[in-house]
């Protein structure tokens, strides 16, 4: 469990896909820094988890139906927020295709594989930024996108995975320059961090693991709330009011070129 | 490879694929273009489409100018529809996906694929978001085919020109609605054929000398976007 500064007190903040993994670890850092977390999740009978944690780190956790890929259903996830707690200061868009951890056989797929991985990573990425739009304009909030190293060198395994989430990279940066003067800030995070796939990796094959560990200068892999997390937060509070159109890697050191 | 090599060009009806194509025609390599009227994002028809072009050879060299300069358009997102938004960002996306998918079926082992894009996503510019986001989208989807394709000695690379010459190639600008578009910054050059330049860096990724570069970005925009 983390202890972070309170930079979030009273805030409103939305995590999508803060089921498990790294959005679980998001959403309790921000509980952390005093946050009151929607989280967002297409099950809300699998939110307990990320419910109690970020409880149990002195947030205030709001269970959301918010299937992203559904615009009624991300559209009252946020009306419901600013309705309960009378504003919004951070949409955190980490909701990702449930195949995001499959290979694509690019040469012999079809667009429905596309389809899968588009929905939720562009279109919700443009979707959510619409909805959240006079809210974070009110709050002179944040938005954040949780991308990935892939997304920056091209993954030879995941080529679609790797496209949709460099689509959120250009998405930052040209959206930060739009709501720039609203003083609405638009970042992006590209974390190297434990996985439920990396999870059971680590069952079925340690070594297999201990050699992407390995390639991390320091020596393992994030852990998604107190790794992922604080940066996260830094990037949607006031101490960040001067960062906008960035996407920084974090990742233990394991991309240092990109 | 020799300068007459077979080029498959897509996305050759308008901008600067168009003028990419009539130059290399012009100069006698042996051009092949898509029927201006095909779906991109169709797989099958441009599949055959392919199939019925190139026969039971292959193609050398792929240029695909991979956004359709006639979907540019400057608003604000939260002023597009679900429609617009699908139009200007991921149509683009998909198409990319099936061209490149569909080339792959055609093409040589050690072919050359490169892609032309507008220097607009280094950046970012406001009122373009949707074109920025399927920028980066196709670009970094080029570098995971070239990371696929390399056992193939086939190299996937992608040349960045300034928006207007990508909307406009070799025409004039005119009163046209590039004009309007937000300027990143001064070129460092003064004005010159951007389709010139991008011939040239085509000729010279085709060349044997290239081979051991892929997944690369060349920017050609006289220095407007130096990139960090």
């Amino acid at each position: 469990m983390s202890s972070l500064p309170r930079l979030m007190e009273g805030r409103v903040v939305l995590v999508t896909g803060a089921a498990a993994g790294v959005g679980r670890g998001v959403a309790a850092a921000f509980g952390s820094a005093g946050a009151i977390v929607g989280i967002g999740v297409r099950r809300p009978e699998a939110a307990e988890e990320t419910a109690a944690a970020v409880a149990a780190t002195g947030g205030t956790p709001v269970i959301l139906r918010c299937d992203v890929t559904d615009a009624v259903q991300s559209a009252d996830a946020i009306e419901q927020l600013v309705r309960d707690f009378g504003r919004l200061d951070a949409v955190v868009h980490n909701a990702v295709s449930g195949r995001s951890s499959e290979a694509t056989d690019f040469e012999n797929t079809t667009l429905d594989e596309w389809e899968d991985h588009a929905s939720v990573t562009v279109r919700a990425t443009w979707r959510l930024a619409v909805q959240a739009y006079p809210h974070l304009q009110k709050s002179q909030g944040a938005y954040l996108l949780m991308s990935s190293p892939a997304g920056i060198e091209g993954s030879e395994r995941a080529p679609f995975y790797s496209a949709v989430k460099a689509a959120q990279r250009g998405f930052v940066r040209a959206l930060a320059r739009e709501w720039g003067p609203d003083h609405i800030r638009v970042n992006s995070v590209a974390p190297l961090a434990i996985s439920p796939a990396l999870e059971n990796m680590k069952i079925l094959e340690p070594e297999r693991v201990k050699r992407i560990e390995g390639l991390v200068p320091l020596g393992r892999l994030g852990d998604p709330e107190t790794d992922i997390g604080p940066p996260s937060v830094f990037l949607c509070s006031d101490e960040a009011r001067y960062v906008t159109g960035q996407t920084l890697v974090v990742s233990g050191g394991r991309f240092t070129s990109l | 490879m020799a300068p007459s090599a077979s080029t498959l060009v897509i996305g050759s009806s308008s901008g600067i694929g168009f003028s990419i194509a009539r130059r290399l025609r012009t100069r006698g390599d042996s051009i092949i273009e898509l029927p201006s009227t095909l779906d991109l994002t169709n797989a099958e028809a441009v599949g055959e489409s392919l199939r019925s072009l190139v026969g039971s050879g292959s193609v050398d060299r792929v240029v695909l100018a991979a956004i359709d300069p006639s979907a540019f358009r400057s608003a604000p997102i939260v002023s597009l529809t679900e429609s617009e938004w699908d139009q200007a960002a991921e149509y683009p996306m998909r198409s990319a996906f099936v061209a490149l998918q569909q080339a792959h079926g055609v093409l040589a082992d050690g072919g050359r694929v490169i892609l032309i894009l507008p220097t607009v996503a280094a950046t970012g510019v406001a009122g373009l978001v949707p074109l920025c986001t399927a920028v980066e989208t196709i670009r970094v989807m080029a570098k995971a085919v070239a990371r696929r394709w390399g056992a193939r000695s086939i190299t996937v690379n992608t040349i960045e020109v300034e928006l207007a010459a990508f909307m406009l190639g070799d025409s004039d600008a005119g009163d046209t609605e590039v004009t309007m578009v937000p300027v990143l910054g001064q070129p460092a050059l003064p004005p010159a054929s951007a389709v010139d330049d991008v011939i040239g860096l085509i000729d010279m990724l085709a060349s044997p000398a290239a081979g051991a570069i892929t997944g690369a970005l060349l920017v050609a925009d006289r220095g407007t976007v130096m990139q960090p």
